[in-house]
């Protein structure tokens, strides 16, 4: 998990930092799905000419409103749909082989998985479609249900369990085969923020641990947390594609964090930045993010159970930085904040009382 | 039971049809299959060039076949398959369909109630309801089971999680059969075992003796209660056993034992005979040879036709092959000669257990409480003057006469009497025999077919007779699974189910279509095609009336009705013969050993059939937008 602020916008590509010279994992040429109905006329053109390269070791993200094609792009990367024309490689291989899929693991957007079978059941059924041994399958099943934290549920049926729990064994299911490349649809959906906020890091550390990672969400906060590179569509169409931090990052503006600073301190530094010729927007204390309020929100109940007495901090009591934060998503964006959410996002300095 | 000559075959004569090779069952099944080749290519090629247009529909026809043999077939994995087939196994009982078992328990406990307890023969009707039952609760339980489950994974797209997987389309078919073939197994067992306890649970019943009479030489003649609407006279010799008569397909022995008269259990009821069955020649009121008997205008039952397989498919072979029953006049030189091989003295110890079931014509109605009589001879094929004098019999109507012909008898040998011995004198370097019937009151008939006299070297058990009857059961089930998966992988769940239900219907009703195509080859007005006997059930007319219209239309309709004749022909002509396979509970009913050829028939059949609707159903699933 990414704690500093500036490693999030400024990390590097992390397993090879020259991502053109990486393998290329999916190549679309051309791509194009043209929906028909019975009789062959056509309905809609969901996907027109996409071409898109996706490399070893990265977190690509395919962003873009309902029905914008993300999901048909996926589907047709993994041989659910065949294309109207153009093609699909994965792994070099067409999307149609199914061996393929020896390499691949697949979230759907929903879990769609057997509700009569157990969490254990789902993920030794899927391990045999690999062809795993009994003690593989053993082993990994273990290791996935202790990673997706459903050791208590394990032998439910997935019919028993919450819209969270069946996501968890979702993604465990997906990650069976220990996938080199991993196709996550709306990953997030139906999570609570402590769930996106570990769907995230998990995401981080497969990519950490080699994965190529392909997500399509319409959450953009996910996309912007996680991502490497961001493809944009829209009605089919590809709008926008590059890194992040390129497309994020509002080149001329610098955005300054410190603690501690006295007023005159932040008078001369504001004096400096009008002696170089800049323009002071604001400096302020930053902002954080609604989820990071909940988050610290949650973590502290979790710490001390009890009512949460908000109005009795004080204000100044921030003693640590939030836990985990992101920067904003755009400087330029920055509500000028006269009341400070960093006030309340920082109870967690052990003010609170018991 | 009449068994018909296709009956006799056996296995390798079935499948090869040596001197009638196009009758043959292999150039069917390879006909079928290049048929089912050709068709799937072309429909392939047509599908794919409107979607891809022609030039590239070709390189997607060779890729799906590419894939099929070069990755598919070689990829599949067992592991994977048995995962799949768990899976539908669970989901199966998960829906709690072994509560069909206990459906079928109270089903059987109700029919109790209905089945005809005054019935001649309680046995035959016992087993037959148990077996037709089973066969048909079983096979609709496998439409439904086999047909809306991949279609439902489809809908609810949990099939998206298997077909991300390296899982080949040939692993969800094959998986998705194995899994609903063990849990209709799992059905088929409990049922089979609680027909077996009905039938002998219900068919058993005891009887006291009633009265009771002391002949004087130490022997009894008595009558027992009348118990289960029947009672039994018997006789019981000086050492104090004796057997009841023979009473609605049993009888009981009776034993004294001290005072007491003890009636046993009820015997010969249900049984498992193995016949050995010999070759039939007639001999002609003049005493010539004759292929049939005569015809005495009784029955002329169509049907039969399915046995000439290709041959009558492309008309080289036209008309019913049922068998008749043939007849011979008595006071004539009328006989049925049968001819049996193998005859050894380690096979039949202890004589000829010579079994017979013949019909009877009357031409008057003569005495008729001792029936009419015939004799049964003895003759060496080779020295017919070497013959046995003949054993007289009265023939009992449907029933079988059970006789044994001892091993020493007297008989001529050259206009020489004297006591022959049958290994030695009558039976031949060859091992054959034969056995001459023939009928003894003038003007009368007897009737039979070369099913109807038959040797019974040995009886099998009825448990494993019920056994082949369930496995011939089994069969069809997997049948019905594999068309039913195989529909279900392009088609929706109910859809896939009407349509594997026309297929066994039609399968059902196959030789109705041949009838009718028989009389349109001929030329015969015997109702027509569709449009005509739809038009003859308007107008109120009989089936052999000429159709009173005008020529022009006459000849549009018998046109059109021609071509759909001749397409459902060629249709059934596909279909797996369902009826025969059915026909295998006949021979339990009737207390005969189901003939181990036959069933390898039925074995390979299925084999093949299931090959077909596997690599039918790979290619639709394969070819099939899953997401779409």
């Amino acid at each position: 998990m990414e704690t500093d602020p500036v490693a999030v916008a400024e990390r590097p590509a992390p397993t090879s930092p020259d991502a053109t010279a990486s393998q290329v994992v999916i190549e679309t040429r051309n791509l194009s799905k043209i929906y028909r109905d019975f009789w062959g006329r056509k309905k809609v053109q969901a996907l027109n000419s996409l071409d898109i390269e996706i490399r070893q070791g990265e977190i690509f993200g395919l962003l873009g409103p309902n029905g914008s094609g993300k999901s048909t792009t996926i589907k047709l990367i993994l041989g659910l749909l065949f294309p109207t024309s153009g093609r699909v490689l994965v792994f070099d291989k067409d999307a149609s082989e199914t061996s393929k899929n020896e390499r691949v693991g697949y979230l759907p957007e929903e879990s769609y998985l057997y509700k009569f079978l157990t969490a254990e059941e789902t993920l030794d059924f899927y391990g045999r479609l690999f062809n795993m041994s009994a003690a593989d399958r053993q082993r990994r099943v273990d290791e996935l249900i202790k990673m997706v934290g459903l050791e208590r549920a394990r032998y439910r049926q997935l019919r028993e369990f919450s819209k969270g729990m069946t996501r968890r064994v979702g993604l465990a299911q997906a990650l069976i085969n220990d996938p080199d490349l991993i196709l996550l649809d709306e990953p997030t959906t139906g999570l609570d923020p402590i769930g996106t906020r570990e769907m995230k890091d998990l995401i981080l550390s497969l990519r950490d641990a080699g994965k190529t990672i392909l997500l399509c969400s319409h959450q953009l906060a996910d996309v912007q947390d996680v991502c490497d590179r961001v493809a944009i569509l829209h009605q089919g169409e590809l709008k926008e594609l590059g890194r992040v931090e390129d497309l994020l990052k509002v080149q001329d503006v610098t955005e300054v964090h410190a603690r501690g600073l006295s007023e005159q301190a932040k008078a001369e530094i504001a004096d400096v930045i009008r002696r170089h010729g800049g323009q002071l927007q604001s400096m302020d204390n930053p902002t954080t993010t609604m989820e990071d309020l909940f988050l610290n929100i949650v973590r502290e109940s979790e710490e001390r159970p009890g009512h949460r007495r908000a109005a009795a901090l004080p204000p100044d009591a921030s003693g640590n930085p939030p836990a985990s934060g992101n920067p904003p998503a755009n400087p330029a964006a920055l509500p000028p904040s006269a009341e400070s959410p960093a006030d309340r996002s920082s109870k967690s300095s052990g003010d609170a009382p018991s | 039971m009449t068994l018909q000559p296709e009956d006799f075959w056996s296995f390798s004569e079935w499948l090869l049809r040596p001197g009638a090779f196009l009758e043959s069952a292999l150039l069917q099944g390879v006909a079928l299959l290049i048929l089912a080749v050709l068709l799937g290519l072309v429909i392939g090629y047509i599908v794919s060039a409107v979607r891809y247009g022609p030039g590239e529909a070709f390189y997607a026809v060779a890729g799906v076949l590419r894939d099929l043999f070069t990755r598919d077939l070689p990829g599949t994995a067992p592991r994977r398959v048995y995962a799949l087939a768990r899976l539908a196994f669970k989901e199966a009982i998960r829906r709690r369909i072994l509560f069909v078992i206990g459906l079928f328990a109270v089903g059987l406990l109700l029919a109790g109630w209905y089945l005809d307890p005054t019935s001649d023969d309680p046995a035959r009707l016992y087993i037959s309801f148990v077996l037709t039952a089973t066969n048909y609760l079983i096979l609709m339980l496998a439409l439904f089971i086999s047909c809306f489950s991949l279609p439902a994974d489809i809908k609810s797209r949990t099939i998206y999680t298997i077909v991300t997987k390296p899982v080949r389309a040939t692993e969800i078919v094959l998986g998705r059969i194995f899994g609903f073939t063990a849990v209709g197994t799992l059905l088929l067992v409990p049922m089979g075992l609680l027909s077996y306890l009905f039938v002998t649970r219900g068919l058993d019943h005891t009887h006291t003796v009633a009265s009771i009479e002391e002949l004087g030489d130490g022997r009894f003649v008595g009558e027992t209660s009348y118990d289960r609407f029947h009672r039994h006279e018997f006789t019981i010799d000086a050492e104090g056993n004796g057997l009841a008569e023979s009473e609605r397909g049993h009888r009981h022995v009776v034993t004294k034992v001290g005072d007491e008269f003890i009636v046993g259990d009820p015997e010969g009821a249900l049984r498992a005979r193995v016949p050995q069955y010999g070759g039939l020649q007639f001999l002609n009121r003049q005493g010539l040879p004759d292929t049939q008997g005569i015809d005495v205008g009784y029955e002329h039952i169509r049907g039969g036709y399915g046995s000439g397989g290709l041959s009558r498919f492309i008309g080289r072979t036209i008309g019913p092959r049922r068998i008749e029953h043939g007849y011979i006049e008595g006071g004539t030189l009328c006989a049925a000669i049968f001819t049996f091989d193998e005859i050894t003295p380690d096979k039949y110890p202890d004589g000829l257990p010579l079994e017979m079931k013949l019909r009877v014509f009357r031409t008057y109605k003569g005495d008729i409480v001792t029936g009419v009589r015939g004799t049964v001879t003895v003759r060496n094929p080779q020295n017919q003057a070497i013959e046995s004098e003949p054993f007289p019999f009265v023939a009992q109507e449907y029933q079988v006469d059970e006789t044994e012909l001892p091993i020493e008898f007297d008989g001529t040998a050259g206009g020489e009497s004297r006591t022959l011995n049958l290994f030695e004198d009558l039976v031949d370097e060859n091992g054959h025999v034969e056995i001459v019937v023939r009928c003894s009151d003038p003007g009368q008939y007897l009737g039979l077919t070369q099913g109807d006299v038959y040797l019974r070297p040995r009886e099998s058990t009825f448990g494993w007779n019920m056994t082949k009857a369930y496995f011939s059961i089994w069969l069809q089930m997997v049948m019905v699974i594999a068309f039913g998966v195989m529909f279900s992988t392009t088609l929706s769940g109910p859809v896939a189910m009407i349509a594997t239900f026309v297929l066994v219907l039609l399968g059902f009703s196959a030789e109705s279509v041949y009838d009718t195509r028989y009389y349109i080859d001929r030329g015969q007005t015997m109702g027509g095609g569709p449009i005509e006997s739809l038009i003859r059930t308007f107008r109120q007319d009989a089936m052999t009336v000429e159709l009173d219209i005008q020529s022009t239309p006459l000849k549009i309709i018998q046109g059109i009705d021609s071509v759909a004749v001749y397409t459902l022909d060629a249709v059934v002509t596909s279909l797996p013969n369902l009826p025969k396979m059915l026909g295998t509970a006949e021979y339990v009913a009737s207390g005969f050993d189901v003939f181990g050829a036959l069933l390898l028939r039925h074995t390979v059949t299925t084999l093949g059939y299931f090959i077909l609707a596997c690599f039918i159903g790979y290619f639709f699933l394969k070819t099939r937008e899953i997401a779409a």
